[in-house]
């Protein structure tokens, strides 16, 4: 009988080599221990969150100045979007946000296959909320809301707003298609991070002792949604709508 | 990345207040407000919204002071760009036409 037979059970031999061998495989060398590593690798993804804040930020203060300048004509082009689709996938994205969240706690119970569906289901919610937004896309294309493209001064006249102030119009409408375009775009490299996390939950290299890139993801996919929160009241919902 | 485990009964709950309070905002919008009013609501429920999923759902609860300072940060920053800005805005025409202007 080995020294190490004598000191350790072989449960424990195998957690020791489970250790090392995830110390050896991924820690670097600058950082004194996984979780510090972990912290590190969060705290970085807030920062560029930060950077995520102040870009999306100055679109939200474009729509809020136009909306100080002529609050009226803007309540008039906000209430020709699609409420239903955004609602619809304001719903799938809080959904996505929960499954996401269900991913890293499995990760964390050590239970990878759960952490696995739970990924794929993030994914599709994800693929999901593209769709819906597709639609809407194509709707608003065929009600003439793409301006300097398909887009009709009279039927706005028609609608109340005086022709001094269609320019309102067509800059609100503008910063509609900025800014789902954009969190659309966020949505893609989402999915395809979610997706590449499931593959790699799938071969095992995460565990409760190290589960870092799933953490940084799962807090990037979450600021999509908290992005998305804000754009649906903010483009959404600025006028009185009736059924 | 927080080690604190957080139950999986929390999470569903505060989906379900999300989903709430999505019902709710979509409700406010069919209120006869004026302009104002839609926004101050909508952007109200917005924030409570986004409050729960930074706080729970992105672990911000439970994560260090570092990662703190760069959501209050952050938030000081954005408060900064729009009140400068909308200064400017909200308060057109409400002062007398400067001489040379």
């Amino acid at each position: 009988m080995s020294l190490r037979d004598t000191l350790f059970t072989p449960a424990e031999q195998t957690a020791l080599f489970d250790h090392t061998f995830l110390a050896r495989e991924r820690l670097e060398e600058q950082y004194a221990s996984l979780p510090h590593q972990s912290e590190t690798a969060a705290f970085g993804m807030w920062v560029f969150l930060a950077t995520e804040v102040m870009f999306f930020g100055t679109l939200f203060l474009a729509v809020g100045a136009y909306w100080c300048l002529d609050p009226q004509t803007i309540e008039l082009a906000s209430l020709e979007l699609n409420w239903k689709i955004g609602s619809i996938n304001t719903f799938v994205l809080l959904a996505s946000s929960l499954m996401m969240v269900l991913a890293i706690h499995a990760t964390q119970l050590n239970q990878q296959k759960q952490a696995y569906r739970y990924l794929l289901i993030t994914a599709g919610l994800g693929i999901c909320f593209l769709g819906f937004k597709a639609v809407e896309y194509y709707i608003d294309y065929r009600e003439n809301l793409i301006p300097g493209f398909k887009f009709d001064d009279a039927e706005w006249i028609a609608r109340g707003v005086d022709a001094s102030r269609i320019g309102y119009v067509k800059i609100f409408l503008f910063l509609y298609w900025v800014m789902t375009g954009f969190h659309a775009l966020h949505v893609t490299i989402g999915i395809i991070a979610v997706s590449v996390m499931a593959v790699l939950t799938r071969r095992g290299r995460y565990s409760r002792e190290y589960y870092s890139p799933l953490d940084v993801t799962g807090l990037y996919w979450h600021f999509v949604d908290v992005v998305w929160i804000f754009l649906f009241p903010t483009l959404y919902l600025l006028g009185t709508h009736t059924l | 990345m927080s080690d604190k485990i957080v139950s999986t009964s929390t999470y569903i709950a505060v989906l379900a207040i999300l989903l709430v309070l999505t019902v709710l905002t979509v409700g406010v919008s069919f209120l006869p407000l004026p302009p104002i009013g839609h926004v101050i609501a909508g952007l109200t429920i917005a924030a409570l919204k986004a409050s729960l999923v930074v706080l729970v759902f992105m672990h911000a609860m439970h994560s260090p002071r570092l990662t703190w300072c760069v959501i209050v940060a952050c938030i000081v920053w954005l408060l900064i760009m729009f009140s400068l800005t909308y200064s400017d805005y909200l308060t057109r025409g409400s002062l007398p036409q400067m001489p040379g202007h």
